[in-house]
């Protein structure tokens, strides 16, 4: 049974769509958080947290390898049996509506400090949401060639950091495992935030034309992520010094800040302005999770009424809450603990049901 | 419908994006060009604030206001309240600051606005007058441009040549968290026209230590391992008569290429530096005979005599005021970290005890077309 023929995907759109998940807002303090827990050795947590990723990506895979063409609506249905499963499949597209908003609303915060103070926060979502909503309520296909499009479109920007080379010091890295091994790995935890991404795959396997590949293009993405991080991360503690990177809340926009060309003083805002496209496919990927799922569970077979309900209610929401820096930090911390769960008991414990599942059925069947 | 769905969303977008609601008019901003922070006799805080005007009616191109304050931020209230328009600080080139706040520990918190707003620069070079800032912001040169560019031309072109450090807020910013350094900034002087004098050193909690000028800001800068631009230095041989009108004995050269390697040591309960300078110099000047082919390795080692001398009378100097400017904290945590960490709250204290020697090797490379 194929019912995705028309919305199949290719390799490269796999991997630049589990990579376009993860790369977010996330990155922009990430370095401060790291360098708060774990001092200059921060960078090393990133590592850590990369391969302790791929395990649980791969993990993902191999559940879902054993039923390729199901989505993880009917892989649930499957094993949990029609009312149970949607029971149980509801928390996590409530996470990925969750991750949608959060998203959105921390790319609006910044937007509003940067350049925009005077104008009220549902404007900004309105703004974000109408090329989003042009986007989503498409075919997974559709999706992915934004995403293929925006990433090498943007794939300048991290060379734009070098330009700070001139303020560089290696010292600052220096010495390795200063207070040993405690401190990296506290600072483990902190990277979920930055990671999480990596669980659209549950959502875009049964897309993949060519599934054997995709573990590997997990890898790949995942990897991409990881090195995308270090060097970002690296750059920020070469720049700032290790006493200092503490005081800046995102030192990547304020590193940023420091870049001037003699035709332009001000590259920040044109940089920040730009990163929205990257910004966006992470969003725009778990918003359509979001909405696709629904629409499956009420049995639709187009989507677009619950992507515009969706960016409707998040219009709404956010016109309610009027969310502050105090609020999307909240709402970030809750993320990081309910991603832990899905990046990690999620997989695990799919993993060992079906494991379990299998022989029960076989031992039936016989 | 689904086909007009996408032209009616996109064109709701552009009826949105005309500026939002923070569209500004570039003839309705005033530009804070110059900054500048003053204490008077009472210890009152004094703003002064320069910025451009944007009109072909008004004679100066320049408008000033000096005003007391409580903060920063609260100055910019006052001050709209005679410009022509709202001020911003988004493209802010100098701060200056006075002398006497200087002096004063915890000045750095009225910089605060230019770090939290996200809408203003820290590209903004920091500069300590010695004497009232705001004097220098009132002058109007007839000979120059205006007076915000000028200065920021100013300092660039005398960093170029070393003569002062260049700093900018996010520098003084991190030189101010960082415990293994402390800041320095440019200084300037008003004496009928503006001088840069060179170089002001500050202590840990930001307090005006001592000054120095642009022969010892090129050392500092040797030591710091910051090599740009170019480094000339005039020394007098002391072997030699020295002349009775013109001088007999002096020789100028400029280094081309310095190698600086810092070795980081502790013993005997202080830390130890063995900082190797290694330069190629050419020599631009000389007002003695010499053969460079069978005397010049004399010269060399003179050259290096003489700067040794001065590296020790320069590290004597900082050592005596408990500051580093050079930044041997953060060499002292990177390669000693185990004694660094019980001491770098008072870094400046153990590096006053610290052994510092400074082992320079010339060679030079060129004597010029003269022979």
């Amino acid at each position: 049974m194929r019912t995705y023929a028309m919305n199949e995907i290719t390799l490269m759109q796999y991997i630049l769509l589990v990579h376009g998940a993860q790369v977010g807002t996330g990155i922009l303090s990430l370095p401060r958080q790291l360098a708060e827990t774990s001092g200059t050795d921060g960078w090393m947590c990133i590592i850590i947290a990369w391969a302790i990723n791929c395990l649980a990506g791969t993990l993902m895979l191999l559940s879902a390898r054993k039923y390729p063409d199901f989505t993880i609506i009917d892989l649930f249905n499957y094993l949990f049996g029609k009312w149970f499963g949607k029971l149980l499949i509801f928390p996590l597209i409530c996470y990925f509506g969750f991750f949608g908003i959060d998203i959105m609303t921390n790319t609006m915060l910044y937007i509003k400090a940067w350049f925009l103070p005077k104008t009220p926060e549902y404007v900004i979502i309105l703004l974000f949401a109408i090329p989003s909503f042009l986007i989503v309520r498409n075919g997974l296909r559709i999706q992915a060639r934004y995403v293929v499009l925006s990433f090498f479109m943007m794939l300048w920007m991290p060379f734009f950091l070098l330009f700070s080379m001139d303020s560089w010091n290696v010292l600052h890295l220096l010495p390795l495992f200063k207070e040993g091994w405690g401190p990296v790995i506290q600072g483990v935890p902190k990277t979920i935030f930055a990671y999480t991404g990596i669980e659209v795959v549950f959502f875009i396997y049964p897309f993949l034309q060519k599934k054997q590949y995709a573990i590997h293009g997990f890898l790949i993405g995942n990897s991409l992520t990881m090195l995308y991080y270090l060097y970002v991360t690296l750059v920020s503690f070469l720049f700032f010094t290790p006493d200092g990177i503490t005081s800046v809340n995102q030192p990547v926009l304020s590193l940023l800040k420091n870049i001037e060309f003699r035709f332009l003083e001000r590259f920040d805002m044109i940089f920040l302005s730009l990163y929205l496209f990257v910004v966006s496919k992470c969003w725009m990927i778990f918003i359509y999770c979001t909405v696709y799922s629904t629409s499956r569970l009420l049995n639709k077979q187009d989507h677009t009424s619950h992507a515009a309900l969706y960016f409707l209610l998040a219009i709404a929401v956010i016109y309610v809450v009027k969310p502050t820096w105090n609020i999307a930090d909240e709402w970030q911390t809750t993320l990081s603990y309910l991603g832990t769960v899905v990046l990690y008991v999620l997989p695990v414990g799919l993993y060992l049901y079906i494991r379990g599942f299998e022989r029960f059925h076989r031992v039936k069947t016989r | 419908m689904r086909k007009i769905l996408p032209l009616l969303l996109s064109l709701t977008l552009i009826s949105f994006t005309t500026g939002c609601m923070d569209r500004i008019i570039i003839e309705e901003v005033s530009l804070a060009l110059l900054v500048g922070i003053d204490l008077d006799e009472k210890n009152n805080l004094v703003l002064s604030i320069s910025s451009p005007v944007f009109s072909e009616e008004a004679k100066v191109k320049e408008e000033v206001y000096i005003t007391k304050a409580y903060t920063l931020r609260e100055s910019r209230e006052e001050v709209d309240k005679t410009f022509l328009a709202l001020t911003t600080g988004g493209k802010t080139q100098a701060v200056l600051i006075g002398k006497r706040v200087m002096e004063h520990q915890g000045w750095f918190k009225l910089l605060e606005p230019f770090l939290r707003d996200a809408k203003n620069t820290v590209n903004a070079r920091i500069v300590m007058v010695d004497g009232i800032a705001h004097q220098i912001i009132t002058l109007q040169p007839k000979d120059k441009p205006r007076l915000s560019l000028y200065l920021a031309k100013l300092i660039d072109k005398d960093n170029l040549r070393n003569m002062n450090v260049k700093i900018t807020l996010e520098d003084l910013r991190r030189d101010n968290y960082e415990n293994g350094i402390t800041a320095s900034v440019t200084e300037l002087r008003k004496d009928g026209k503006i001088l840069v004098t060179g170089t002001a050193l500050l202590d840990e909690l930001g307090r005006y230590k001592l000054s120095i000028g642009p022969d010892e800001n090129k050392l500092l800068h040797i030591l710091q391992n910051n090599i740009k631009g170019e480094f000339s230095f005039t020394f007098r041989d002391a072997n030699r008569p020295k002349g009775e009108i013109f001088p007999d004995d002096a020789y100028s050269f400029s280094a081309g290429s310095i190698s600086v390697k810092t070795k980081t040591g502790y013993q005997d309960d202080k830390f130890t530096f063995d900082i190797a300078v290694d330069m190629r110099v050419a020599l631009t000047e000389r007002f003695f005979p010499l053969d460079i082919l069978k005397e010049g390795d004399k010269l060399e080692r003179e050259m290096e005599r003489e700067f040794e001398k001065r590296f020790k009378k320069f590290i004597g100097k900082i050592q005596a005021a408990k500051i580093d400017p050079i930044g041997l904290g953060i060499h002292a945590r990177a390669y000693q970290y185990d004694h660094y960490k019980p001491v770098q709250n008072k870094w400046g204290e153990a590096l006053s005890k610290a052994d510092v020697n400074v082992k320079v090797k010339t060679v030079i490379t060129s004597m010029g077309t003269t022979k």
